[in-house]
This record gives C-alpha cells, sequence and structure tokens, in this order.
C-alpha cells in the first residue's frame, strides 16, 4: 500500500496512525477536499474522487448539525459488510482538516477512535503556523497548458 | 484554493461549474469525461435525484500532465442550479479557485441567468472573496437552438458579463465550445497562481 503527502509534516503522524489503527485508507484533507496526505490509495484521480466526497458529507452534514443548533458533528461512523469509515475534523495551526479513514475486519471501530485521537495531537503538534509562498509556475506556462489540454482532448 | 506540492512538484486546482438549472452543467463534464483518456481521468461522480438533477454536485478529476514542470491536477465540480438547494451551491463553492458559469443562451431564461450571477456573487462573498478577484469564464450554451429562441453571445455579453470575462458560445451536448470554455479557465487559474496570488493558502 502506497503513502503519499503533500505536507511533510504530515507523513510521520499518518504513518503512526495506520501502523496502530491497522487501518486500509487514511486521507488527511482541507475541508474543500485538497488532499495533504494518503495511505491506500495508488491513483491520484481516485483519491480525488475519495476526497471530494469525504468533504462533502464533513461540509453537509456540519451544515446540518448548524440546522439543529449543534456548531457540528465531532465524526461519523459507517460500517459496511467488509469495511467501516470514520470521518471527522480536527482543528490544527494550518486550519482545519478533515480525516477520513477506512478499515476492515482485523480492526474496530474503538481502536480507529483511540488512534485517531492521537493521531490528531500529533498533527496539532506537528503542523507549522504558517507556509512562505513561492513562486509557483514559469511565465511561459500557457504554452505547455495548451499542448497539455490539447493531448488531453486529444486534437 | 489550489494545493502545490513543492516536493513532488504537483498542482491540484478545483474549478466549479455554477449557472442555472438546466444550462448545462453537467452536460459539459459529460461530455469533458467522454473526450479525455481513460489514464488521464477518475470516475465521474454524480450525485444526483432519480430524475437526473443534480442534487449535490457532479465531480470530475482530471490530470492535465506537465505545466512548468509540475504535475497539474484539476477537480471539476457543477453545482445544483436549482434555486432551492444553495445551500449545497455554497458548500460546494468552498475552495474553488475558478468558476466557469455557464448561462443557457434561452430567451426566456435570461431572469434566470441574471439571478444566477448574483447568487454566485453572494454565496463567493460570504466565503470571503471578492468576485472580481475570483478567475472566471462564461459559457453561453444551447446556442444550437433555433435562433428565435435564444439570445445572441452579443446580446447575452451585454446582459451578463459586466466584469469582461472571457466568454463563450456553445453547444456542450455535442462538445462545441467545452474544451475552449476549459482551456480558458484552466489558463485563468493557473496565470493567478503564476502571480502567487493562490499559492500555498490554506485550505
Amino acid at each position: 500500500m502506497s503513502t503519499t503527502v503533500v505536507e511533510t509534516w504530515t507523513e510521520e503522524p499518518l504513518v503512526r496512525y495506520v501502523a496502530q489503527a491497522s487501518a486500509r485508507i487514511v486521507v488527511v484533507m482541507t475541508p474543500a477536499g485538497q488532499v495533504l496526505a494518503q495511505h491506500g490509495f495508488t491513483r491520484a484521480v481516485d483519491l480525488m474522487g475519495a476526497s471530494a466526497l469525504g468533504a462533502a458529507i464533513m461540509a453537509s452534514s456540519t451544515a446540518l448539525a448548524q440546522q439543529v443548533g449543534e456548531t457540528g458533528f465531532g465524526a461519523l461512523y459507517h460500517s459496511g459488510q467488509k469495511h467501516g469509515i470514520h470521518l471527522a475534523a480536527c482543528q490544527t495551526p494550518r486550519g482545519t482538516l478533515v480525516v477520513l479513514t477506512v478499515f476492515g475486519k482485523e480492526t474496530s471501530i474503538g481502536l480507529v477512535q483511540l488512534f485517531h485521537e492521537e493521531f490528531v495531537t500529533a498533527l496539532q503538534r506537528a503542523a507549522p503556523v504558517d507556509q512562505e509562498r513561492k513562486p509557483i509556475l514559469a511565465a511561459d506556462f500557457e504554452s505547455e497548458l495548451n499542448k497539455s489540454l490539447t493531448s488531453l482532448f486529444r486534437r | 484554493m489550489s494545493l502545490v506540492n513543492f516536493t513532488t512538484r504537483e498542482i491540484t486546482c478545483k474549478i466549479v461549474y455554477y449557472g442555472p438549472g438546466r444550462s448545462g452543467k453537467t452536460t459539459n463534464l459529460q461530455y469533458i469525461y467522454t473526450q479525455v483518456p481513460d489514464d488521464r481521468k477518475g470516475r465521474m461522480v454524480s450525485l444526483a435525484t432519480q430524475t437526473d438533477r443534480t442534487l449535490f454536485f457532479d465531480f470530475l478529476p482530471i490530470d492535465l500532465g506537465s505545466i512548468s514542470g509540475f504535475t497539474t491536477k484539476f477537480q471539476l465540480y457543477t453545482v445544483p442550479g436549482q434555486v432551492y438547494y444553495n445551500a449545497t451551491r455554497k458548500l460546494v463553492l468552498q475552495g474553488a479557485d475558478g468558476v466557469v458559469f455557464v448561462a443557457d443562451s434561452q430567451l426566456r431564461q435570461l431572469d434566470e441567468n441574471i439571478e444566477s450571477l448574483q447568487n454566485l456573487q453572494a454565496n463567493v462573498l460570504e466565503h470571503g472573496i471578492d468576485v472580481r478577484t475570483l478567475p472566471m469564464v462564461v459559457q453561453f450554451n444551447k446556442q444550437d437552438l433555433p435562433r428565435e429562441l435564444i439570445l445572441s453571445p452579443e446580446e447575452l455579453d451585454d446582459a451578463l458579463n459586466f466584469r469582461g470575462h472571457p466568454t463563450f458560445p456553445a453547444d456542450a451536448l455535442h462538445g462545441t465550445g467545452v474544451f475552449e470554455t476549459l482551456k480558458a479557465i484552466s489558463a485563468e487559474v493557473l496565470r493567478k497562481l503564476s502571480e502567487g496570488a493562490g499559492a500555498a493558502r490554506r485550505g
């Protein structure tokens, strides 16, 4: 199973959480569905689909919570035949993050909840307060963009 | 906002297709899905009602390839256009790097287009973003319909495009203008990123 991190400070807490909780898939994302770190996906486009749905569930349940007078729900848990999912938001110096955990029969929701709490604490300790902005793309990026889009649409 | 990974040199951007109900937002994504090779796209997710009206959003991840040495991925979303789904529209707009406004060219839909544009402005503002700073392009869809039923691109430009965004006549059902629209919003979003305005923001 592959682990990839976009922001390196997430790596150590993620690797430890995956091992301790025996999770099959873990995605750490922003509330907008942008992935900071993940374990379990091999194709980036599949990962983006899962993160979009995870962020949407979190956003809609938070909106529903607000309608009934709550500030938000702490965590969501769904149990299936082969897999369970645990979805929760946490506050860090990097901003609000959403963690999606998918687990199988080799572990339990109790263990996931236990190690999730430790994971959140580790993320809060590791998160940088602010990040330096750097220049991103070369000035002539548009010619490369045109080539990429032309190849994407085969025309 | 855009996520930039300097270690693996990856950029991920979020583009939202916005507009009134039945203007063709989902059709745009469906056409893109049919044209993009399998190894450059993920599964298209549609959270729709039993009658195929968008309930929450449609989602299509695509891999644009390498641009300036960065592997560039775009997440394409649509919002539900129907007036009473505003709460979900607001959720989908969260963190958007750019917006494609899909207008319905039919004369009888002009008021719905204007109402949807105003709604976009209000919802973007609720996320603390000035709509004038948000990369945006406007697509005049359904230009294939009989002339007597629709407004011309010039008339629609006068009525809807008071901010001077790039505009594209389209027939999304058959693909006309879909590629040009995506290309334009991609360039707008990446141009803003190249200026450093969207880099390394909090999510």
